[in-house]
């Protein structure tokens, strides 16, 4: 049985399957790195990303255009996004509960209107985005078939990355940024901005979330499907605390989870014997091992999910 | 509406008291178990393999039996979450969301392996006897025993919270930490108790749904109703009476909701949106002093 699995095919499709499953997570982890910076906890990334795939799927139905599925997509997580922003940042309410709210609330609206939308006709496949092999580095052994045969999307999350990482560790804004989710109030009377500069980190995780999302139906699927985020959502949570609030932590994290997937995936493909069901389990499981492993090194943002409120003590 | 649609709403509104009850004792003691729904199906296998692997015995003993392993094995599930919150100060909602769809696929799994019901071509369990089944109260209706225990659970969960010192000691933990640590409260313990009870709760609707309404275990019997009964728990105020009311309401949309569909062809998830707007709505009733405050003048800031 060993043998079977450890041949170059299977290796190759297993980290090309690795990084397809890793991106919706790392766009999701991405957009929560974001907020969590700013001191948001958006546990509602759940219904961020629903919210994404949905509208991409309705927008590319539609019109017939992918870009215009993305652009939906993008708008529909924005939305969920800012609706969090507006709760937490300006109402100061629990963004435990808002998040929650939110992630059931997408549920129910976008089983509704998927329903709604389908109404008896089962839907065809919407076209999905095309492979575009980048010349010499797709040609690394087992890599380059996994990081660089993909798609635009997964290009541009590679630039998000690095932009990201720059950001926080060589500007001043991005320092700014950062500061609101340490402490507020120094930040503020330092003179950032703070509710202005919450309010477009929460815009930059409704698009990421919302193209997470989007990803899985553009590429992916090529299809909506009730629930179909699955969990992603909070699994870019785990990734976020992993990744110790650093985007290539976060990176690697995801990459672990995508590997988890992939590995259950490719063991039922090459037919081991055991219940799919049971396969399907890991990636649950290893999530949650990897946070039992990570404890004591913790490094989440000191304000982190506390309203700040000009002019209160 | 009929009589047997009217029962109904007790019908649908059981298993919905009893995962809201679970969330709302979570919640009131600042543990945000989001597990309800896999407690449930813990609760559900748990009843099932009892009821039907049980040697000969009364059936009244055994339906309790099966019912009390199902509570203790749910609550024992929720303890994991609490264990890691305690311990590590893991998120309980991220954990409990995994645990949930950790149990969703070995559902999965058992019906299709140990549980299978090998007469069947589909993922169920054989059938339960009929002597072992919750028995129905009502005639012409669905009206089972189960929900008086539901009622019951209401009752001796708001005594618990109200008139005992566990309960004090849940809600001082839940309004303020720090504060009931210093005041000399066993916060871990106290946790523990809130998480146990919790799962145990959200466990019994699992098993009553089988016992009493499938009389089989199958995929997707909860519907989501250990995710409604964190909306439920959040409109209540994590009041048990409320939590009744409330879910009561729900069940009663929800058996209206069903005929409009069967009418007008409207999908009755707009239930869980309408429940879901209600929610974030309560959120935003701030919004109202806000603006007055800013009518007010720029001295309100």
């Amino acid at each position: 049985m060993l043998h079977d699995i450890l041949t170059v095919s299977f290796l190759t499709a297993f980290l090309s399957a690795t990084v397809r499953l890793a991106v919706p997570i790392i766009y999701g982890g991405l957009g929560e790195l974001v907020a969590e910076k700013t001191g948001i906890l958006n546990i509602g990334m759940e219904g961020v990303m629903l919210s994404g795939a949905f509208f991409s799927f309705a927008g590319a139905w539609f019109s017939g255009s992918i870009l215009v599925g993305l652009a939906c997509g993008i708008l529909g997580g924005m939305a969920v996004s800012m609706l969090h922003a507006f709760l937490s940042i300006r109402l100061a309410q629990d963004q435990t509960v808002s998040g929650l709210a939110l992630n059931l609330f997408m549920l129910g609206v976008t089983s509704f209107l998927y329903k709604y939308m389908s109404m008896g006709q089962s839907y065809q496949k919407i076209p999905t985005l095309s492979e575009i092999r980048i010349p010499l580095l797709s040609r690394i052994p087992f890599i380059g078939e996994a990081f660089f045969a993909r798609d635009v999307l997964t290009y541009v999350l590679y630039a998000l990355l690095i932009l990201t990482f720059v950001f926080y560790k060589k500007t001043n804004k991005g320092l700014s940024f950062a500061a609101i989710g340490e402490n507020a109030r120094a930040a503020a009377s330092a003179g950032v901005p703070v509710h202005k500069y919450q309010y477009i980190a929460m815009m930059i995780n409704g698009a990421l979330g919302g193209i997470g999302g989007a990803f899985l139906v553009l590429t992916q699927l090529g299809v909506f499907t009730e629930n179909m985020i699955s969990g992603r959502g909070y699994i870019a949570l785990a990734a976020v605390i992993l990744g110790r609030y650093k985007p290539q932590g976060m990176f690697a994290a995801a990459l672990l989870f995508g590997a988890a997937n992939a590995l259950q995936i490719r063991l039922q493909v090459v037919g081991i014997g055991i219940s799919p069901y049971l396969l399907a389990i890991l990636p649950y499981a290893i999530t949650l091992i990897a946070l039992i492993g990570a404890v004591g090194k913790r490094s989440e943002p000191e304000g982190l999910a506390k309203p700040y409120l000009k002019g209160a003590r | 509406m009929t009589f047997s649609n009217f029962m109904e709403i007790f019908v649908k509104g059981c298993p919905l008291i009893l995962t809201g009850l679970g969330c709302a004792v979570a919640f009131r003691t600042g543990f945000f178990n989001i597990g309800a729904e896999g407690q449930f199906y813990v609760g559900a296998i748990v009843t099932t393999m009892v009821s039907l692997y049980a040697p000969g015995m009364p059936p009244l003993l055994v339906i309790i039996l099966a019912l009390a392993c199902g509570f203790v094995c749910g609550g024992l599930w929720a303890l994991i979450a609490a264990i890691l919150k305690a311990r590590f100060n893991l998120s309980e909602i991220i954990v409990t969301i995994m645990l949930n769809y950790m149990v969703i696929n070995f559902l999965g799994y058992a019906l299709r392996s140990f549980l299978m019901d090998k007469a069947a071509n589909v993922p169920q369990s054989e059938k339960i006897d009929v002597a072992r089944q919750i028995p129905v109260l009502v005639r012409a209706s669905r009206f089972h025993a189960g929900i008086l225990l539901a009622l019951v659970c209401v009752a001796v969960v708001w005594f618990l919270m109200q008139k005992t010192t566990l309960g004090y000691e849940l809600k001082a933990v839940g309004l303020n930490r720090r504060a009931a640590a210093v005041n000399g409260i066993p916060v871990v313990r106290t946790v523990i108790y809130s998480a146990f009870l919790s799962g145990g709760l959200a466990a019994l609707a699992g098993g009553i749904e089988v016992l009493a309404i499938q009389k089989k275990l199958i995929e997707g019997i909860s519907a989501n109703c250990g995710y409604t009964a964190v909306l439920i728990a959040l409109i209540a105020r994590n009041k048990p009476w409320a939590v009744l009311v409330v879910s009561l309401l729900y069940a009663a949309l929800q058996v209206q909701a069903g005929s409009w569909q069967r009418q007008s062809g409207v999908p009755s998830s707009i239930v869980n949106i309408f429940i879901g707007l209600i929610v974030i709505l309560i959120l935003a009733k701030d919004i109202v002093p806000y603006f007055r405050r800013k009518e007010g003048g720029s001295n309100a800031s």
